[in-house]
């Protein structure tokens, strides 16, 4: 939105022309001025370019919604508000599941089956919505390389023998999971910028990334100076993007994270603040 | 009719000519007419007609405030204003602490900052205030709509639906209590479907789109004159990333402030913002101060800070120009936000509702 070009905000031919030749050719540039700068680009009196900015501003502000329309279009179809997780005390307290729509963050220590709850709900999402599950296909992005595609079988064979009854039902279930390994920051952010197209090409419906915490502290090492704003740069624009593909394709998107000790005042454990899924990461 | 040339709102190239042909004052224009103004500077009758209705249109405003009108200018006495914030109404926020020490709720006309850490609370607070900025007057409320802004994506309807939910419930129980004929015709238009459609939301993805939306902001408050809360959740997120021009960042921050006190003037209206926290790291210890920087903390009049303290939740109040400095305990229950436990029986003496909450003014009670 912010790109748009001027052109396409509905402004006359020259005007866009005489603009050019500062420089401003997108949205984003024409309302990062004052008004005494737009006088001057433009030539304009005070009450013109007010009206030029009002003009400029519809093109790219968002769209109204009231708070009630919201909730019609999710009663419409409760079903594909949540992915449960088969875990009943779980989706009691999440409300019904892991919900659709917005980034979802799981901590914990080393070895307590993050992973494994990743590659389970993997399974759910390619099931049948009659099942519980989302009926699409999934990607993940792993940056441990922990995935076991074997354990994806083992998951589905032994959680629904009924219905992965045959070879064919579970190759076909595997084919859905499309994996990447992503080994460093400037990848994994790479890869998250391109999955716009996969997700409307493979019909994906569920996206998960693990971990994020452990790209970070790999590269980035909080006590030399500047890369703490680099850090947060990358979380904070990977966590956009994700916001903005759940939210445009309303499905579920789970990242993992990492636990550190903080040495600070205050008790004992916090979660690593690696956190995109809430506004910002803060330092250890 | 005096004044100078140069000080009128016309294009730059057209002052630039008029200055060149010698005209110094608005008056030797009004004078020339559009047909010898044409001739002098060489434009067209049309560009000449149009300057003057501006020059016009200028004169009459500097006219209309020199004679003592409501101009730009907006003089009044402090008695004035005195009875004007007295009669006016506050927000209030159904955590009788958080009110209190804001001084009765969250004020109109005021800019209102929540700083907080993630998950304190913010984004439930703009919700619940949301919800009860459309409290009926005769219950102690404004009676408003509210224009939600949402930069982060955490506004969750079904929370809202909770959240109302208990709020139509808790003046249900009042209206029986009180049972008074305006009560429960008040309520036959405070619903569930009421409240939610009162609620114009609007999910701006990065800044220019926020920029934008605050833009037309004056435009759509006019044309949805019961507006009286305007909430923009997470002011900093869609600024801290991707800005390498810092001074870029301070000035666009500071035409946002400018443009939302205009809002909260013209239109009655309180603006809340929310806020991150940032590190700030000192010689020997980091501490945790609002984002966004020294010059934007002078944007908001009021500024609260939810922090925590091992597992409970506490509210600062930060800056104020009329309430002291004070901290509060408060809690987030399914209903909303709400005090961490029931005031003691000796400070509610009216009512028999079961809600622990203080009785929301009325207008006698109020004084």
């Amino acid at each position: 939105m912010a790109a748009k070009k001027l052109r396409r905000a509905q402004l006359s031919q020259e005007m866009c022309e005489r603009l050019s030749r500062y420089q401003i050719t997108t949205c984003q540039d024409f309302l990062c001025l004052s008004l005494l700068e737009l006088m001057k680009v433009t030539g304009q009196s005070y009450y013109e370019v007010q009206k030029l900015l009002c003009k400029v501003s519809r093109a790219c502000a968002p769209k109204m919604q009231t708070a009630y329309e919201m909730k019609l279009r999710k009663s419409v179809n409760p079903s594909s508000a949540f992915l449960s997780t088969t875990l009943h005390s779980l989706d009691g307290v999440l409300h019904g599941g892991v919900s659709c729509g917005s980034l979802t963050e799981i901590t914990s220590p080393p070895g307590c089956g993050k992973t494994q709850f990743c590659i389970m709900l993997s399974v759910l999402a390619t099931l049948p919505v009659s099942m519980g599950g989302l009926d699409g296909a999934v990607i993940y992005i792993d940056t441990e390389s922990a995935f076991s595609a074997e354990r994806l079988i083992e998951i589905a064979a032994n959680r629904f023998p009924t219905y992965f009854d045959s070879d064919e039902k579970l190759l076909c279930m595997s084919r859905s999971v499309h994996l990447y390994r992503e080994l460093t920051c400037c990848c994994v952010l790479k890869r998250i910028m391109s999955l716009e197209e996969e997700i409307i090409s493979k019909k994906v419906k569920l996206i998960v990334i693990d971990s994020v915490a452990s790209v970070v502290r790999k590269e980035f090492d909080t006590k030399l100076q500047g890369n703490l704003a680099e850090r947060s740069n990358f979380l904070t624009r990977g966590a956009s993007v994700l916001k903005y593909l759940a939210e445009e394709f309303s499905i579920p998107v789970i990242l993992t994270n990492q636990i550190t000790t903080s040495l600070s005042s205050g008790p004992g454990i916090r979660a690593d603040l690696v956190s995109p899924a809430d506004d910002l990461s803060l330092s250890e | 009719m005096q004044r100078e040339v140069g000080t009128l709102p016309l294009a730059p190239a057209l002052r630039a000519r008029l200055a060149a042909a010698g005209f110094q004052t608005a008056q030797e224009l009004l004078d020339t007419g559009p047909c010898g103004l044409s001739k002098e500077i060489g434009i067209s009758r049309e560009e000449a007609l149009e300057a003057l209705q501006v020059v016009r249109q200028e004169c009459h405003g500097d006219a209309a405030r020199t004679a003592g009108g409501s101009g730009a200018t907006r003089k009044c006495t402090a008695l004035e204003l005195l009875e004007e914030e007295q009669t006016q109404g506050f927000i209030i926020t159904f955590c009788s602490a958080l009110d209190n020490i804001l001084g009765g709720g969250v004020q109109l006309t005021k800019i209102t900052e929540i700083c907080g850490a993630p998950g304190v609370g913010k984004t439930q607070l703009c919700m619940q205030l949301a919800v009860d900025v459309q409290i009926p007057e005769c219950f102690g409320g404004v009676a408003g709509e509210a224009v939600f802004i949402d930069t982060e994506g955490s506004f969750m309807v079904d929370r809202v639906v909770d959240i109302a939910a208990a709020c139509v419930q808790h003046c249900h129980l009042i209206a029986e209590a009180q049972q008074e004929e305006d009560l429960r015709k008040a309520l036959e238009t405070f619903s569930l479907e009421n409240i939610l459609s009162h609620i114009y939301y609007f999910r701006c993805r990065d800044y220019t789109e926020l920029l934008a939306q605050v833009y037309l902001l004056p435009e759509f408050l006019s044309e949805h004159s019961k507006v009286r809360l305007v909430v923009i959740d997470g002011i900093a997120f869609p600024f801290r990333h991707d800005f390498e021009d810092l001074s870029l960042r301070t000035r666009l921050l500071n035409g946002l402030a400018q443009q939302l006190i205009i809002v909260a003037n013209d239109h009655r209206s309180a603006v809340v913002l929310t806020n991150q926290m940032t590190t700030r790291i000192g010689q020997s210890q980091s501490t945790l101060v609002p984002a966004l920087g020294e010059s934007w903390g002078h944007a908001a009049t009021v500024r609260l800070i939810f922090h925590w303290d091992n597992s409970q939740r506490l509210a600062t109040l930060y800056k104020s120009p009329s309430q002291k400095e004070s901290t509060i305990a408060y809690h987030i229950t399914s209903h909303g936000f709400r005090d961490v436990q029931p005031p003691a029986v000796t400070h509610s003496t009216e009512g028999t509702e079961l809600n622990p909450r203080k009785r929301p003014r009325t207008e006698e009670e109020k004084q």
